[in-house]
């Protein structure tokens, strides 16, 4: 099956200043990808490339088509939530709803309904009268409910409370995603997807920094509590991160590093267990913001 | 078509101050002066009616015949004027309609909401200019004339209230029927001179970052300022002229004003539109208007504004929003 998104030396230039520099990667149907980097980093100029919102050089193909010149087409298969909080202020709840109903032949519009009853929002609602986290549930309502092939979502949560931010997590994983669709989420609150992600694109600078499904990176990165009296022998096997947690050295290492290391290489310096994505982003970061 | 009619209907639940309520209360203001102002007229004096010392010296019942028929002729064929108020509120409520019709999205970044949806850009920008060239017109006549139409019955309800009766030969006469035709059928000859504004002012408010008016305004008025006065010093010292007048005329008048309903009529010789013993001859002055589209330079400035239409869903589509 083709890739849902492939990019091929995709750039992007500001001026003298380069964006996004002449990046490869693929994304197949079926992932749920967390695209992840510093601010700054090139994110979410990649997904408004992807998204046909700005011109760029190089190749990109989403669902086939060239966002530059074939967007129209494309935004019948694509949803997406660029910013939060941008409805239009004049906007009410039942036009909103009726609205999309009206433009888009892949809106369920009882789907919409279901998700606006779990919230505060009233039909003859306007979003000027809405606080910041009501208008994005209105937002969210509303992309949730359309099926679209390829999702993405640039900061979805910002503003909102952590009990809808689980909620709205779990109605994606449970209610939204299925094999036949990908999504891709860009967010600074990465502890909150980690879970749900099938696979890692962090970027740094312009350039991916890592590409990784969630399963090469279980077996990949390692990280260690190594008692006082190992550390000096972990230090040997260079861990590519070192932190102190309770006394102890907590050390990140990368098992296919030149020379690779062996699970049972690490066990015999201590209790092994898996990364968080927050510490292998902070890891593998290091030094951008130096 | 199905997209449109909703892009269409999200423009008026925006809008529907401007579109609505504005051509509403501007004739009711009409209705409650002239129609009120009548009324009170009527019932407070005894108008024909002279009284000396309690005596009734005369009292006019009704109207000798020939200024009874002349009365009833102005009526049906002028009672539309009654709505030319609301002719001026509708450029008004279109320029600042058109300029912030490609703007305030961008402004309040919802744009990103609308592109995420599938419509294209083309079909965005085509509704705007559909509301502004078909809707809010047909918005303001359709209230002009049943606000005329309301202003005529209190008219002829007074009139007969006095003894003197025009029902009949207002609606006998073919002009009080055929008004609202002639009205509307200077929507299309308006539709072509309005294109040229409609078009400068999408472009300006789908380019501009920020300062829309000014802009929109702005740029055609130093235009001509800076050649008023090259056309100044070169005419002092080389005997040349470079169409300042021409550039004032044809260029700014045209992307400012073509909004206002009846701008043709400053391209008709003024002998033809003394006014008339009658009230208004619709038939003539339709002939009129429509005879200005003789004139290739109306024909080329439409052009114009559809090409600066093509730029503005252009912009639409590519300019980078941050």
């Amino acid at each position: 099956m083709s890739p849902v998104l492939s990019a091929r030396g995709l750039t992007k230039r500001y001026g003298k200043q380069v964006a996004v520099d002449g990046i490869d990667f693929e994304i197949p149907a079926g992932r749920i990808v967390g695209l992840i980097g510093p601010n700054g980093s090139g994110k979410t100029t990649t997904l408004k490339a992807a998204l046909g919102l700005i011109s760029f050089d190089g190749e990109l193909s989403v669902l086939g088509l060239d966002p530059r010149t074939q967007r129209d087409e494309l935004m019948k298969d694509v949803c997406f939530i660029a910013d939060v909080a941008i409805l239009p202020r004049w906007l009410r709840v039942k036009d909103a709803v009726d609205f999309v109903e009206g433009v888009h032949p892949r809106f369920d519009r009882k789907k919409a309904e279901r998700y606006i009853a779990n919230t505060k929002l009233q039909p003859g609602m306007k979003v000027k009268q809405m606080s910041k986290g009501m208008i994005v549930q209105l937002h969210l309502a509303l992309v949730m409910a359309i099926d679209a092939r390829l999702l993405v979502l640039d900061e979805p949560t910002l503003g909102l409370d952590i009990i809808y931010r689980k909620q709205f997590y779990q109605n994606l994983l449970e209610d939204y995603f299925d094999e036949e669709k990908t999504i891709i989420i860009t967010t600074h609150q990465v502890e909150e997807v980690e879970h749900i992600l099938t696979d890692l694109l962090f970027i740094r600078e312009g350039k991916i920094a890592l590409s990784a499904t969630m399963d090469e990176i279980g077996q990949r990165y390692v990280e260690v509590m190594v008692p006082n009296e190992k550390v000096a022998a972990a230090r040997a096997l260079q861990p590519i991160d070192q932190r102190t947690v309770f006394g102890k050295s907590v050390m990140l290492f990368d098992a296919q590093r030149a020379g690779g290391l062996s699970r049972v290489q690490l066990e015999a310096l201590g209790e092994v267990r898996n990364p968080s994505v927050a510490d292998l982003f902070v890891a593998t970061m290091k030094g951008s913001y130096a | 078509m199905k997209t449109m009619n909703w892009l269409i209907r999200r423009e008026l639940w925006e809008h529907k101050g401007a579109f609505f309520w504005a051509p509403v209360v501007v004739a009711a203001a009409i209705l409650v002066m002239i129609g009120g102002g009548l009324l009170y007229a009527t019932f407070s004096t005894g108008a024909f009616q002279l009284s000396v010392g309690g005596d009734q010296v005369l009292a006019i019942e009704g109207l000798p015949p020939p200024m009874r028929d002349r009365a009833a002729a102005i009526m049906a064929t002028s009672y539309l004027a009654f709505a030319s108020p609301l002719l001026l509120v509708l450029p008004v409520v279109v320029f600042f309609y058109c300029l912030a019709a490609l703007y305030d999205d961008r402004r309040d970044r919802s744009i990103l909401f609308w592109k995420s949806l599938p419509m294209s850009d083309e079909q965005t920008v085509l509704s705007k200019v559909a509301v502004a060239l078909v809707v809010a017109p047909l918005v303001t006549v359709a209230v002009g004339i049943a606000s005329s139409l309301l202003l005529l019955v209190i008219a002829l309800g007074a009139g007969a209230s006095k003894g003197i009766n025009l029902v009949g030969p207002v609606l006998s006469n073919p002009a009080f029927y055929l008004s609202p035709l002639y009205l509307l059928s200077l929507l299309p000859l308006y539709i072509l001179w309005a294109l040229p504004t409609v078009g400068w002012l999408l472009l300006v408010s789908s380019w501009a970052r920020s300062k829309v008016f000014l802009w929109a305004v702005g740029i055609p008025l130093v235009t001509l300022a800076l050649m008023a006065w090259f056309d100044f010093l070169i005419g002092r010292f080389a005997g040349l002229e470079i169409g300042v007048r021409w550039f004032g005329e044809q260029v700014v008048a045209r992307i400012l004003g073509g909004l206002m309903p009846g701008v043709w009529f400053s391209y008709v010789d003024p002998e033809l539109l003394r006014p008339q013993q009658n009230g208004i001859d619709g038939g003539r002055l339709l002939g009129l208007s429509y005879s200005t589209l003789a004139a290739p330079s109306v024909w080329v400035a439409a052009v114009a504004g559809c090409a600066m239409i093509f730029g503005a869903m252009r912009l639409r589509r590519w300019r980078d929003e941050g």
